[in-house]
């Protein structure tokens, strides 16, 4: 276990790891991108200008006749301060007529505009240069070749270059340091939340991640990771007190039964003896199986599909069954019950006969138990609107107002009431039957009467 | 004498159930997993069969369903220690004839084997005759030795079931399930004292008893010769 768990800690790190570099790649891809687009668009953009200029120079050119040409081009060059224009004409054989190269370069097609070698013949100590250049033919068959020196270009280019190539630089150190940060972060979170799933691990169930007062996204989730560990909390401290109750209230007859057998067979002297022993004996671990007979009932009722087995019953005729069923009970312990079913129209739900017979059962066996001897038991059926209540109601004190809650809580016995017989469990079970049908379950204000209420699906 | 399979994989358990069932006089055999269970309910003619639910290598209700669809109709009885409340409906829907959850007494399981044994003939007759005991069930009477035991409706139902299996043990938890249809441990006296009431009215004058109580667990119904 712990092998396994260093394992995904190395994992963890690992995978935070990679997170960090693959942003810090991103941001540096993204630099990158940048600039080469920037790069291109600053070419290209001049390039074309380039182009344009060229172009216009064979519309130029066109226009006029050839004896004014050789003017214009003279003109032409004596503006170029900067000499980096390159323009010939030539006749139609390709013969350099006048202008300041040599011959017509290679390389450039009619019509065509392209990157060529010139040869320049009025630069000192320059017989060859890089240009951009266009051939034209004239109206009358001339040639014109129409160039721009490109190294003024090709310069602030190689500048651009560089300061993009710089500015990459401190990009890909924001980037790697962004990226770290990022990792660390997140590392740090995640650091805790396992901090805390180990210590939770370890049994630590009240321990909380830090949530800070205006949560992101994350200190969000940590808030609802809080949440289910208060939740879990409370329901392994509910599940731990009823292990120990359970516990507890196995050991008290067990612990009877384990006397009574170890006496019984020191003073059994006949057959009669023992079987009167046996027979006792047999009482107490019914007694103990019926607690745990009613808690697996109680776990299956709260664990069953609702509606599973479901069929439509009538109230006022389980009311009545139930109340004959419970009623020779009653006298013969000296009491009466009575059975009042309201309205004569049948008021029929969607329920288990035998789950709402239990609980009936389980109510009806309490107050005849809890009721004084020679009161009477009352068990009605009212219907309103919306909704029927059956009630089951005995002539006692009824249950202390501190303590209405905490009956239906599985062994709850109200004091002065321990040595009554009985598993603790009857109002837990008759909870959980109307918390699976959706009925709610409650004690009378004052005194003392348990009420099933029923909603009605009249339509 | 009848022969019963019992399929049922807790040593324990088993032991108790086949020293009971030998007790009780039948010719009980073993088998502690489904696979021999099946081929046990293939080979031999047995009367009746237990199983349990939870066995090892299989779930006794599709072993059940196997054999039905192999179109053996022994009577089969179903043990379960899950005690769930869909068990018994599902038990009986998968092809079994009987549920008893664990745990349950000894005499219960006696009680139900014998029941699906010799499953009463509920034949439409409308008056039964056992010894000095006359029902008349379209009038609802009951009359012993000519004398209305002024029985009440469930009385008469109690009565009548009683009447229909005669020498045999009926325990409380069958009445509950058969004379008022409720699937519920009631945990307190309920039938006991109906059935006080009931044995006061037939029994009660002097009469030799009919309806004898069986170890505190069930009830029986003797008609004399």
């Amino acid at each position: 276990m712990p092998l396994r768990e260093r394992g995904a800690r190395v994992i963890g790190r690992g995978t935070l790891l990679h997170w960090g570099i693959a942003i810090a790649l991103l941001l540096a891809v993204q630099s990158v991108a940048m600039a080469a687009l920037f790069w291109v668009s600053a070419r290209e953009g001049h390039r074309g200008e380039l182009d344009e200029a060229l172009s216009h120079d064979c519309t130029a050119f066109a226009a006029l006749s050839p004896s004014a040409r050789r003017m214009e081009l003279h003109r032409q060059l004596e503006l170029d301060v900067h000499r980096d224009r390159f323009l010939a004409v030539a006749n139609a054989g390709g013969h350099v007529l006048y202008g300041n190269i040599a011959v017509l370069p290679p390389g450039v097609a009619m019509n065509g505009i392209g990157t060529a070698t010139v040869t320049p013949t009025t630069l000192p100590g320059k017989t060859s240069d890089v240009a951009r250049g266009r051939l034209c033919r004239l109206p009358g068959g001339q040639v014109l070749f129409s160039g721009i020196d490109l190294d003024d270009s090709e310069q602030a280019l190689r500048i651009v270059e560089r300061t993009l190539l710089f500015a990459l630089l401190p990009g890909l150190l924001i980037a790697v340091l962004g990226g770290w940060y990022v990792a660390r972060r997140a590392g740090r979170q995640l650091d805790a939340v396992r901090v805390l799933s180990e210590q939770i691990t370890r049994g630590e169930l009240n321990r909380r991640l830090p949530v800070a007062e205006h949560p992101d996204s994350f200190g969000q989730l940590c808030a609802h990771i809080n949440a289910m560990l208060d939740r879990i909390e409370t329901l392994v401290g509910e599940v731990r007190g009823i292990g120990d109750d359970i516990a507890h209230q196995l050991r008290t007859p067990l612990t009877r039964l384990r006397a009574r057998v170890e006496r019984e067979m020191e003073d059994a002297v006949s057959r009669d003896d023992f079987a009167r022993a046996g027979a006792a004996t047999l009482a107490d671990v019914d007694q103990a199986l019926a607690i745990v007979a009613a808690l697996l009932r109680i776990h299956e009722i709260e664990h069953r599909a609702k509606c599973a087995g479901f069929t439509r019953v009538d109230l006022g005729a389980l009311v009545r069954d139930v109340g004959e069923l419970y009623a020779p009970v009653a006298e013969d312990s000296g009491r009466t019950l009575a059975i009042a079913v309201d309205g004569a129209a049948a008021v029929s739900v969607s329920a288990d006969r035998d789950l709402l017979g239990e609980a009936l059962s389980n109510l009806i066996d309490n107050a005849i138990k809890f009721g004084p001897i020679g009161g009477i038991v009352t068990l009605s059926l009212a219907v309103e609107d919306s909704a029927a209540t059956i009630t089951v109601a005995d002539e006692g004190a009824g249950v202390a107002a501190a303590d209405r809650e905490r009956v239906f809580q599985r062994f709850f016995r109200a004091r002065g009431l321990q040595n009554v017989p009985g598993t603790g469990l009857g109002l837990s079970l008759v909870r959980a039957i109307a918390d699976l049908h959706g009925f709610t379950v409650a004690l009378a204000d004052r005194g003392s009467a348990v009420s099933i209420r029923v909603p009605l699906d009249r339509g | 004498m009848a022969r019963i399979l019992l399929i049922e994989d807790d040593d324990g358990t088993a032991q108790e159930i086949l020293l009971g069932l030998a007790r009780a006089g039948y010719v009980a055999t073993r088998a502690a997993t489904g696979a021999d269970g099946l081929a046990a309910i293939r080979n031999g003619d047995n009367d009746l069969v237990i199983v349990d639910r939870q066995l090892p290598d299989s779930e006794g209700l599709d072993l059940i369903a196997t054999m039905r669809s192999e179109g053996i109709r022994t009577p089969a009885l179903v043990l379960s220690a899950m005690g769930s409340l869909d068990d018994r409906v599902r038990g009986l829907r998968a092809g079994g004839d009987d549920y008893l959850p664990k745990p349950f007494a000894l005499i219960e399981l006696l009680a139900r084997i014998e029941a699906l044994l010799r499953r009463p003939v509920e034949g439409r007759e409308t008056q039964l005759f056992a010894g000095p005991i006359d029902i008349d069930l379209l009038a609802g009477t009951a009359l012993r030795n000519g004398r209305d035991l002024e029985l009440l409706p469930r009385e008469l139902l109690l009565l009548e079931y009683l009447v229909r299996r005669p020498g045999r043990v009926v325990t409380r938890m069958m009445l509950l399930q058969d004379v008022w249809g409720y699937n519920f441990d009631p945990r307190s006296n309920v039938v006991d004292v109906h059935m006080s009431r009931l044995r006061r009215k037939v029994d009660g004058d002097g009469d030799p008893p009919l309806i004898r109580n069986v170890r505190g667990e069930g009830y029986r119904f003797d008609a004399p010769a």
